[in-house]
């Protein structure tokens, strides 16, 4: 052994490209589907929601920073299969945030969704970076799973030449 | 060829816990402060014996006698 760390996540760098990916590997994860990024789709499921009263909750990333380049209408919308729409966005902070909304879900479970849903894109997102930088280090993969408390277990090695 | 592997969990929150081995001295430091940077910010850190090991190093000498 040599020595064991134990490192806290930041949502930063990599901009809107990353946290989209990020998003979409939790979406998988929690059996949604890409509803649109779309500016008009956006703003019609805005207007929808205000119509039919659907309840909402917004829980912020922590320690998340989006660029400031991206505008705030930017945002990716996602369809759960019981009429949970997830929406992640940016704040007017610049931090990223996860809103929530659906009918016939009360404020709690649309919380505790949003929440697992952040904890998903969170751990998505630094399972990408990691990746990605131990492989540019010419690190390869020699085992990986997800154990039952959906940590993801990953042993990587490289040979010194 | 020494081999060098590092041992990652990213837990459900996100936070990561890794196990570097094989390293020695700067370049284990070195290691860590990567994945740190990649990650986000350091919460603990434990050495351990073989950090305090020191490096390998791989010398050659030559020698040439002269003759009279």
């Amino acid at each position: 052994m040599s020595a064991v760390l134990i490192l806290t996540p930041l949502i930063v760098g990599g901009g809107w490209t990353a946290i989209s990916a990020a998003a979409a590997g939790a979406a998988v994860a929690l059996g949604l589907t890409v509803r649109s990024a779309a500016k008009e789709e956006i703003a019609e499921a805005e207007q929808e929601e205000k119509v039919a009263a659907r309840n909402s909750v917004e829980v912020e990333v922590k320690n998340s920073e989006v660029l400031e380049n991206v505008r705030t209408e930017q945002q990716i919308v996602l369809q759960g299969k019981e009429g949970v729409e997830v929406r992640v966005k940016r704040d007017a902070r610049g931090r990223c945030v996860v809103c929530a909304s659906g009918m016939g879900k009360t404020k709690a479970e649309l919380r505790a969704f949003a929440e697992r849903f952040t904890e998903r894109m969170t751990q998505c997102f630094v399972y990408n970076r990691v990746m990605t930088e131990l492989k540019a280090k010419g690190f390869q993969v020699m085992s990986e799973e997800r154990a039952k408390d959906e940590t993801v277990n990953i042993r990587v090695r490289q040979w010194e030449g | 060829m020494p081999q060098r592997d590092v041992e990652i969990s990213i837990s459900k929150s996100g936070e990561v816990k890794v196990h570097i081995k094989g390293y020695k001295g700067k370049a284990c430091t070195k290691l860590g402060a990567f994945l740190a940077e990649v990650v986000g910010k350091v919460k603990s850190q434990q050495l351990t014996s073989e950090y305090y090991e020191p490096e390998e190093k791989a010398a050659i000498r030559v020698e040439q006698k002269q003759g009279k």
